[in-house]
């Protein structure tokens, strides 16, 4: 090493001379004004150490190495061992300059310093002369001066860093992202104008409740969840969530990160976080996703209406097949049965002296078989038309249906001594053959299927419910079990055996689809040996 | 004229009670018919003709237009004899000219009836 110039370590005033020089060394030999003040801090840090705990402690100066790479050297060399009493001052005087060596010279010790030199020219033997004669003529030492200069240039630097504090507000609040830091703690301390701008205020810290108001509820629950699991255990966080926008209230796509920063021994020093508006990505995703949702839809709108167009096309035999049958039904059935009828009749006048008992007994027999059929044909052929003919509808007062119904069952009525009472009915829209079906079929049942003990009461009413009329046909008859009151509206379902009420178990059917077809809907319920009120509901 | 033969036995039955059965011809459809009608002298043309609608070949309809826009037949009263009374088919028979539209008998009196009818057509 190239000495320059040494100072002895004795006293405070030793110091700020140790000090002064290290900058001054640090000036002449091109370090910047920061460089300057962390070496000249290093070194102090170190030469206090040796003032307070060394005995002959002394500082040397100077530049040391090659022709291409030097170094600026600061030695501090005592005969005793001072450098175990002053770690701390060590540790931070390494964070200061790279590169410190501590070696032991039983019993002395000598702590190197050095720093490169970044010198734009060359060191010639000359200018390190120079340097030494500067030193030698260097004016005394005023304590006062000294800490008069160094004010100045603590006031110099908080100026700086006012300035690049000022630089790095305006850089973050030009930014188009939000940003904030929040401190070991978890309290927010810092955050950028954006945030402001769009949130409004942010709450006191990170887990505060009052995030659920600046997001969306669904989004909410996981944030929480996140950001106390992430504080715990000092994790970075990387999540979208939505956040509320103040002026619009709208809630917009944010990636939100939070990123803690330690320090050189792994502790947490803060955290700091950003929020970056990525609602049009968001969306774009969304588009495509729906897109391909749409696409599928499609396909499976055209699959649907093939199977649909095969439907109707098999709907449309299969109705083409019922109307033979229906054709069949009419002619082709009833046809033989009226030979039937007409062979049972002829056989009863022209031959019943031929005949025994039993013989006129198995005729009977043929004749209800007969009859049977003739009844169930019938039925089906009505059932079959009503689904295949178009109705005409009309306005139908249903009085005058009524009055017909209970003509056709005059007879009945008078054999059963039966009381029937009809409110005054409204006029319906509707077909006026098929109403009087639905009515006949009802009233026919409410008759036939009355006690034997007891004269039928039957009671037909009307309200009216939400733009619907709602009519009552009660009866005082057998009645059945409630669970049947679907059921019997089934085709071919039947309650009791032939022998005890005759029948197709097709009427009910027919009601059904008549009310149907009026877009109405009728349904029972029943009390068994109380009574069967059937109702239906026909819109207005 | 009919194609169920049933229906020839039936109104043969009622014939045959009253010594009658001689007076009856039958054919399973129109063209058969016109056939057989063909076939007769001028003068022993029928009294009355019975006429099924639904038939094979050449159908009810079909026959009585052709008998009553022949002049040898169309003096002969046609009588249709129907399974079911069809409005619509009766009101064209009429205004073809049929005499009559009768439905087939389902008792032993509707039947004795329509024979009595019959019997009063023919002459002699």
């Amino acid at each position: 090493m190239k000495e320059i110039v040494s100072v002895s370590l004795e006293n405070d005033m030793d110091l700020i001379l140790a000090h002064k020089r290290v900058m001054k060394l640090c000036e002449l030999t091109g370090f910047s004004l920061m460089s300057q003040t962390s070496i000249a801090t290093a070194i102090s840090e170190i030469a206090r150490c040796a003032i307070e705990h060394g005995t002959e402690a002394r500082l040397k100066l100077g530049i040391e190495g090659s022709a291409t790479r030097k170094f600026l050297t600061a030695v501090i060399e005592d005969s005793v061992d001072f450098s175990f009493k002053c770690a701390d001052a060590l540790s931070y005087a390494k964070r200061l300059v790279g590169n410190i060596e501590v070696s032991k010279n039983q019993p002395g010790v000598q702590i190197v310093l050095q720093q490169m030199l970044n010198f734009p020219g060359t060191f010639t033997p000359n200018k390190i002369d120079s340097y030494v004669e500067y030193f030698k003529n260097e004016a005394p030492l005023s304590a006062y001066d000294e800490i008069r200069r160094k004010n100045l240039l603590l006031q110099e630097f908080a100026d700086k860093i006012k300035e690049s504090e000022d630089d790095y507000r305006t850089l973050t609040d030009s930014l188009p992202l939000m940003m904030f830091t929040i401190n070991n703690r978890g309290v927010i301390v810092y955050h950028n104008k954006w945030v402001e701008q769009f949130v409004g205020s942010l709450p006191k810290e990170i887990t505060s409740p009052g995030w659920q108001n600046l997001m969306s509820p669904q989004d909410f629950p996981l944030f929480l969840k996140t950001a106390t699991n992430a504080l715990q255990k000092i994790i970075p966080i990387k999540g979208e969530y939505r956040l509320k926008e103040k002026s619009t209230g709208n809630f917009v796509w944010h990636l939100l990160t939070m990123i803690p920063l330690k320090n050189e021994k792994e502790v947490l020093i803060k955290w700091i976080g950003f929020m970056v508006d990525i609602h049009a990505n968001k969306l774009a995703e969304k588009t495509l996703k729906d897109n391909v949702e749409l696409k599928e839809m499609q396909e499976s709108l055209v699959q649907n209406k093939e199977e649909l167009q095969a439907k109707i096309v098999e709907l449309n035999r299969s109705n083409y097949e019922l109307e033979q049958f229906a054709h069949l039904a009419t002619h082709d059935l009833q046809e033989p049965l009226r030979k039937l009828f007409y062979y049972i009749d002829t056989l009863k006048i022209k031959y019943t002296g031929l005949l025994d008992a039993r013989g006129l007994n198995m005729l009977k027999n043929m004749e209800a078989a007969v009859s049977r059929m003739k009844e169930l044909i019938t039925d089906l052929l009505n059932y079959s038309q009503l689904h295949q003919r178009k109705l005409e509808f009309g306005n139908v007062d249903l009085n005058e249906t009524l009055l017909e119904i209970l003509k056709d069952f005059e007879i009945s009525i008078q054999e059963k001594n039966a009381t029937i009472d009809v409110d005054p009915l409204p006029s319906v829209w509707g077909n006026a053959s098929r109403l009087r079906q639905l009515f006949s079929n009802l009233i026919s049942n409410a008759l036939k299927y009355s006690k034997k003990d007891e004269a039928p009461h039957i009671q037909i009413s009307v309200t009216e419910h939400d733009r619907h009329f709602i009519f009552n046909i009660s009866d005082n008859g057998i009645g059945f079990e409630e669970q049947y009151s679907e059921q019997i509206f089934g085709l071919f379902e039947r309650l009791h055996t032939r022998d005890e009420f005759p029948g197709t178990g097709i009427g009910l059917s027919i009601c059904k689809r008549i009310a149907e077809l009026h877009n109405g809907h009728i349904s029972a319920r029943s009390a068994p040996g109380e009574y069967t009120v059937f109702q239906i509901k026909l819109p207005h | 004229m009919d194609d169920d033969r049933e229906d020839h036995f039936i109104l043969q039955e009622y014939f045959a009670d009253v010594n009658l059965s001689h007076c009856l011809q039958f054919s399973a459809n129109g063209k058969a018919a016109l056939d057989l009608l063909d076939g007769l002298p001028p003068d022993n043309l029928p009294d009355a003709i019975v006429l099924d609608l639904n038939m094979p070949i050449l159908n009810g309809t079909q026959t009585l237009l052709q008998l009553k826009r022949s002049p040898r037949y169309k003096a002969i009263p046609v009588i249709i004899y129907s399974t079911s009374e069809n409005e619509s088919d009766k009101r064209k028979c009429l205004s073809y000219g049929a005499e009559d539209f009768l439905i087939k008998p389902s008792t032993y009196e509707a039947g004795m009836k329509i024979v009595e009818y019959l019997i009063s057509m023919i002459k002699g």
